[in-house]
């Protein structure tokens, strides 16, 4: 019991990868941009690591997490761009902020809706087979689409 | 149009995948849930049309002077519109304008104005304008390029000068400076005892009256002068956005301007690598023509060994002012100069201060340097001070009037032969 108290939380063991991460942002700030896939991608595996540590169980923040990594890759690249010297109307800061918001709402609601759908259990009817396949169906069209233009 | 890719969008790329293929290989919805927004964006990103732009543009001005500013109207337009359009006209040094950006409705034509502040001098072609237009994120954008290069003249600023250096000697051709001879003007001069064939308007009655005899008033007349513009573009000392030369040629173009104005016929010698010269004569067209040949003067650097003997003779016509405006840095000048006093010419040397532009640090074996330079030009203007030729500098800061009125001081003082 007593070294079961002792012992290191295993959350301890990722700060090393947190404090990486951190350090490639700051990379990524200081020299336009590079380095800050490498800090997104460090940052989603320490989650992930942390999660699978701690148990079998879902996390239902993932997709708050999910977001917060990508507002973090969107508003490194809006910080980089106003370095730019450029005399822009103020209307276009708004509809940017708009747009990010947008799309981090969006994008919590698509993460939220995976997770959702992942505590249905197999086998609960044919409606739910037919979902899954209208969902892989319009996800490849829309590969194909975008493959397209 | 060349069209580009955030670095986002391939890192996006990336960890929507990973996070794909970790979901399957550890069976858990974490990592999918970390990639489906990453997804999203990604999709959003692709899914942006390129926008097919026309651009058009036009300045307002082809000639300004120093210091204005010239307005280029760009009209835009595109069929698909652009969430952000940026654009940026690359100038030359001397021109400034900042870039802009707007946002660029589908099917609407947009006029867009940048003010060029021409902050020097000089014959520059503008009128090329890049331009950028992304998506409303940046995740992609496209680049391209329009417009015309159209050559836009900045004449250099003048300044202010109350008065000139009179030459001494006048030219047969009426103007604005009082003579030293006598004849038909306007100036009273002398009085002289009446001779057959002077006019009887002539008769001063009051010195008649006195003297018992006929005396009548002598008045100098008023005469054109020629004043050659000597410009020394041998070498000059740049420094912090300023120079001898930018300095030189406004001092030339500011005297060309009030001697024609006088009437008086002006030329221009640039004495240099590159040589170049205006026989002297009056009018608007001579302005124009010596402001144009200041304008694409430029030091050139050269070893060529090159006296007045170059210049065709027209070029310095006989009793021509000459006003050589010189940083004093090139011996050949220097020795020009010399021999065109030798040669009789009235001549002033305005130095153009380098001075001002070099520092050197305390207590460093440059100090000594520059000492012993600024005795050496010391040493040269002694020795046109010895001929008879007034040395005026002309400092930095200064306006042009402080020399002149040094020279017209001069020349009350000294009289050379």
């Amino acid at each position: 019991m007593d070294a079961l108290v002792r012992a290191p939380s295993p959350v301890v063991a990722f700060v090393p990868g947190l404090v990486l991460g951190a350090l490639l942002f700051l990379v990524a700030l200081v020299f336009d941009g590079r380095g800050l896939g490498a800090a997104l991608f460090l940052a989603g595996a320490t989650y992930v690591a942390a999660v699978a540590a701690a148990g079998a169980a879902t996390d239902a923040s993932a997709p708050l997490v999910a977001v917060l990594l990508l507002l973090c890759g969107e508003l490194t690249a809006w910080s980089l761009d106003a370095r730019l010297e450029i005399q822009a109307a103020p209307a276009l800061a708004l509809r940017r902020g708009a747009a990010v918001a947008t799309l981090g709402l969006a994008g919590l609601a698509v993460a939220a809706l995976v997770v959702s759908l992942s505590a249905v259990g197999p086998n609960h009817g044919l409606g739910w087979t037919l979902l899954g396949a209208a969902a892989a169906v319009a996800a490849a069209g829309t590969g194909i689409w975008v493959a397209h233009r | 149009m060349t069209g580009y890719t955030s670095f986002r969008l391939p890192a996006y790329a990336v960890l929507a995948a990973v996070g794909l293929v970790a979901g399957l290989a550890l069976g858990r919805v974490e990592p999918v849930a970390l990639a489906a927004p990453f997804l999203l964006a990604l999709v959003t990103g692709l899914a942006v049309h390129e926008p097919e732009v026309s651009v058009r543009v036009s300045l307002d001005r082809d000639r300004v002077i120093e210091g204005d500013e010239v307005t280029a109207t760009i009209w835009l337009t595109s069929t698909r519109g652009a969430d952000r359009f940026e654009l940026f006209a690359p100038l030359p040094p001397g021109l400034e304008s900042p870039a802009q950006a707007i946002r660029l409705r589908a099917g609407e034509e947009q006029t867009l104005e940048l003010q060029l502040r021409c902050e020097h001098w000089g014959v520059f072609r503008v009128g090329k304008v890049l331009f950028r237009a992304r998506d409303m994120l940046g995740l992609r954008s496209w680049e391209g390029e329009a417009g015309e290069a159209q050559p836009l003249r900045v004449f250099p600023r003048e300044e202010t000068l109350r008065s000139l250096v009179a030459p001494l000697e006048t030219q047969v051709f009426a103007g604005n400076q009082v003579a030293r001879t006598r004849g038909e003007g306007i100036e009273f001069a002398d009085l002289r005892e009446w001779q057959p064939g002077d006019r009887l308007r002539r008769v001063n009655w009051r010195a008649t009256a006195l003297r018992r005899t006929l005396w009548v008033n002598e008045q100098n007349p008023e005469r054109n002068t020629d004043v050659v513009l000597f410009l020394d573009t041998f070498a000059e000392v740049r420094a912090d956005g300023r120079s001898t030369n930018d300095r030189a040629v406004r001092a030339a173009a500011t005297l060309a301007h009030i001697y024609l104005q006088r009437k008086d016929r002006v030329g221009l010698v640039g004495f240099g690598g590159f040589l170049s010269w205006l026989v002297p004569t009056t009018g608007m067209r001579q302005l124009y023509a010596i402001v144009e040949a200041l304008l694409t003067s430029e030091v050139v650097h050269s070893y060529a060994l090159r006296g007045v003997d170059v210049l065709p003779p027209r070029t310095l016509p006989p009793k021509a002012l000459v006003l050589a405006i010189t940083p004093l840095l090139d011996n050949r000048t220097a020795a020009a100069l010399l021999d065109l006093r030798a040669r009789g010419y009235d001549l002033i040397v305005v130095e153009v201060s380098p001075l001002e532009l070099v520092t050197p640090e305390p207590g460093s074996s440059l100090e000594l340097a520059h000492r012993l330079w600024r005795l050496s030009r010391g040493a040269l203007r002694w020795r046109y001070e010895q001929v008879g030729v007034p040395v005026v500098t002309w400092r930095d800061g200064e306006p042009l009037a402080v020399p002149i009125e040094e020279v017209n001081a001069f020349r009350h003082l000294a009289r050379p032969a």
